[in-house]
C-alpha cells in the first residue's frame, strides 16, 4: 500500500499537474481468477495492454521500455543456513525477511537496469534485485544479510516461484501488447497484483495494475476448509476412512 | 496422472504415489511391519514437506492396522489387556510428540531431528536384525549345534511394582515398562511418522518376554489407536493431515501388502529378517549419508510464522 501511494506521490501526481495528455499504460487480464482444482498443474495468464497517448516516432520505434509483473501475496520468510557441527549439518543462522513476495513472475522488454536507473527500480521495486525484502532479525551484518536475501531469491526460482522473462513482452501493433506469464503448479493462493510500468528514455511515466485471484475450487476448497477451520473433525473424518479402507480391504482379501 | 493435494498444496503424479504405496504395502505385507519408516522418508524425497508427510503417513497406518489388527482380533492372537495398557502410555507419548513436533518445526529443527532419529533407530534395529537373522541362518545349516537358551527375565523389570497379570500373554508384570515402552512409541509416532512395531515388537519379545504369537497382533492394536490419536491430533493442532495424499497411498498399500504377503509365504522366517534387515540399514545409510555429506544447499526457507 505504502508503495503504491509513493508511487502515486512522487510519479504520477506532478506531471498530471503540468499536461494532461501524458503517454500511460492500460491492462487487462486474460483470466481475473485462477480456479485450483485436483486437476490443477500450473496454467499461463495473458497480460493485455496498450500505450495510450504515446508519441508516434517513439512507438514506431520501440523507444518506450515496459516491465510487467505479477507478485503473489507477501508474507514473512525465514532463511537458514546449514552449518557443519558435530560431524553433521544442522540448520545455524537464520534470517527472517517481512514483505517476502510468495510468488513473483515478470516480463520485460530489456533486461531492467537498462530500462532505468537503480533508483527508480528500487523505489518502483521492479526486479529481482529491487524487490523491497526487509530483513527482521536485524542480527546479521550488512554482508550475510545480502547472502540471505540472495538465497532466498535462488530458492525461490529453483521452486520455480520467481521467474523473469527478459524479452518476454510481445508487440501486437505499435501500441498493443501482450505478455504470457507463467503461474506455476505450486502458486500460492490468495490475490495477486499484476502491475505495468513504462519507461520513457530511462525516466518511469506511468503505471497500472490489476488483482488476479487464485483460489481453490470444488473439493480441494471444502478439504483446505475443514482443515483449518475444523481440524478435530477434518481428523476424525479421516481416521474413519482409513478405517474403513482398512476394513475393506481385510474383507476383500479375506482368504477363508 | 496429476492431482493437486489440497493440504499440501502440490501438483504430484498420482502413479508415482500409488506405486510407492504399492511398493512400500509390498514390503510391509512380505515383513509383516508398518512400512512408515520407509513410506515417511520416500515422501519427503519426493518433496512432500515433512510436516505433512509425518501426519499424513499416521492416517495411512491407521488403514494398515485396523486391517492388520482385524485379522488377529478374529484369530484370537490379541492380548486387549495388555494392548491398552500400551495404549495409556500411547496416547501420552503420541501427545508430547504432537507438542515437540510444533516447537521443532518453529525452531526450524524438525528435518534434522528427523532424520537422527531415523539413523539412530534404524542403525541400531537393522543391525540386530542383521546379526540375530544371520546367527540363525548360520544355525539351521549347523543341525547339531544347541539352540540359544531364551533369556530369562531381567531381574530389574521383575523388581518393579504395580504388577498386573496378562492372562492372555501370561505374565504377571509392572506396568510400568509397559506403560513406558508405549509413550516411547507414541513420541515416534507423532514426531517421525510411523507406527513404531520395528521397535515395539522387538522390545515386547526381548524386553517385556510376551510370547510371540500374541505379539504381533497387540502390537497392531496398540499402533492403530495411536495413530488413530496422532491423525486427529495433528489435524487439530498443525493441519498436516492430506486426506487425498493418505488415500492414494492406502489404496496401493492394501494392494501391495497383499501380493508381499504371498511373497513372504515362500522365503524363510530368517531369510525374511535378514533382507528387512539390509533394507533398514540401506535407507539408515541413505539419511545418514545426507546429514554427513556437504550439502548441495546450504539454505532453505520457511514460510510463514512472523514474530
Amino acid at each position: 500500500m505504502l508503495r503504491i501511494l509513493l508511487i502515486f506521490f512522487v510519479f504520477i501526481l506532478p506531471p498530471f499537474a503540468a499536461a494532461q495528455t501524458k503517454p500511460s499504460v492500460q491492462i487487462g487480464l486474460s483470466n481475473e481468477t485462477v480456479g485450483i482444482t485436483s486437476s490443477f498443474d500450473g496454467t499461463e495468464i495473458v497480460v493485455f495492454g496498450s500505450i495510450e497517448n504515446g508519441e508516434k516516432e517513439r512507438l514506431k520505434n520501440g523507444k518506450y521500455d515496459l516491465v510487467i509483473s505479477l507478485e503473489g501475496p507477501t508474507d514473512f520468510t525465514t532463511v537458514r543456513r546449514k552449518e557443519h557441527k558435530f560431524g553433521i549439518w544442522v540448520n545455524g543462522l537464520s534470517e527472517q525477511f517481512s514483505d517476502v513476495p510468495s510468488s513473483y513472475t515478470m516480463a520485460a522488454t530489456r533486461p531492467v537496469d537498462q530500462i532505468s536507473d537503480a533508483e527508480n527500480l528500487k523505489i518502483l521495486e521492479v526486479g529481482l534485485d529491487n524487490l523491497n525484502l526487509v530483513p527482521v532479525g536485524k542480527k546479521l551484518t550488512a554482508e550475510q544479510t545480502k547472502v540471505f536475501r540472495d538465497s532466498l531469491v535462488r530458492l525461490k526460482i529453483s521452486k520455480g516461484l520467481y521467474l523473469v522473462d527478459i524479452g518476454g513482452i510481445e508487440f501486437l501493433t505499435p501500441t498493443l501488447f501482450k505478455a504470457t506469464l507463467t503461474v506455476p503448479a505450486n502458486v500460492p493462493i490468495g490475490r495477486h497484483l499484476a502491475h505495468a510500468y513504462l519507461f520513457d528514455g530511462g525516466k518511469f511515466i506511468a503505471s497500472q495494475f490489476t488483482t488476479l485471484e487464485v483460489r481453490k475450487k470444488g473439493f480441494e476448497q471444502q478439504a483446505y476448509d475443514l482443515a483449518h477451520n475444523h481440524g478435530l473433525i477434518y481428523g476424525i473424518l479421516a481416521v474413519l476412512i482409513a478405517m474403513f479402507t482398512g476394513w475393506f480391504a481385510s474383507f476383500i482379501f479375506k482368504k477363508d | 496422472m496429476n492431482l493437486y493435494l489440497p493440504i499440501a498444496e502440490m501438483s504430484v503424479n498420482v502413479l508415482v504415489l500409488f506405486s510407492m504405496g504399492a511398493g512400500v504395502g509390498f514390503l510391509s505385507g512380505m515383513f509383516g511391519v508398518g512400512g512408515g519408516f520407509l513410506m515417511t522418508p520416500l515422501l519427503i524425497f519426493y518433496n512432500i514437506p515433512p510436516a505433512v508427510a509425518v501426519a499424513t503417513e499416521a492416517n495411512q497406518i491407521v488403514a494398515s492396522s485396523f486391517s492388520g489388527a482385524l485379522v488377529h482380533l478374529r484369530k484370537g492372537t490379541l492380548d486387549i489387556k495388555l494392548g491398552v495398557v500400551l495404549l495409556i502410555g500411547g496416547i501420552a507419548g503420541s501427545a508430547i510428540g504432537v507438542v515437540l513436533f510444533s516447537s521443532l518445526r518453529e525452531a526450524g529443527q524438525l528435518d534434522l531431528i528427523i532424520s537422527i532419529l531415523y539413523v539412530v533407530f534404524l542403525g541400531t534395529i537393522g543391525s540386530l536384525m542383521l546379526i540375530e537373522s544371520l546367527n540363525a541362518l548360520r544355525k539351521s545349516r549347523n543341525p547339531d549345534a544347541a539352540p540359544a537358551a531364551l533369556p530369562t527375565q531381567q531381574t530389574w523389570i521383575a523388581k518393579l511394582p504395580f504388577k498386573v497379570r496378562f492372562h492372555k500373554s501370561q505374565l504377571y508384570l509392572s506396568v510400568i515398562p509397559v506403560l513406558v515402552l508405549g509413550m516411547l512409541v507414541g513420541i515416534l509416532a507423532s514426531i517421525m511418522g510411523v507406527g513404531g512395531g520395528f521397535i515395539m515388537v522387538p522390545a515386547m519379545i526381548y524386553i517385556l518376554r510376551v510370547p510371540t504369537n500374541v505379539v504381533i497382533g497387540t502390537s497392531l492394536f496398540q499402533i492403530m489407536f495411536v495413530t488413530m490419536f496422532t491423525t486427529i491430533a495433528q489435524s487439530a493442532t498443525n493441519q498436516t493431515v492430506d486426506i487425498v495424499l493418505a488415500l492414494i497411498l492406502m489404496v496401493g498399500g492394501v494392494i501391495g501388502a497383499q501380493f508381499g504377503a504371498r511373497a513372504g509365504q515362500k522365503l524363510r522366517g530368517e531369510q525374511l529378517r535378514a533382507l528387512l534387515g539390509l533394507i533398514v540399514l540401506a535407507v539408515c545409510i541413505g539419511l545418514g549419508w545426507d546429514l554427513v555429506t556437504v550439502p548441495s544447499e546450504l539454505f532453505s526457507l520457511g514460510e510463514g510464522g512472523g514474530h
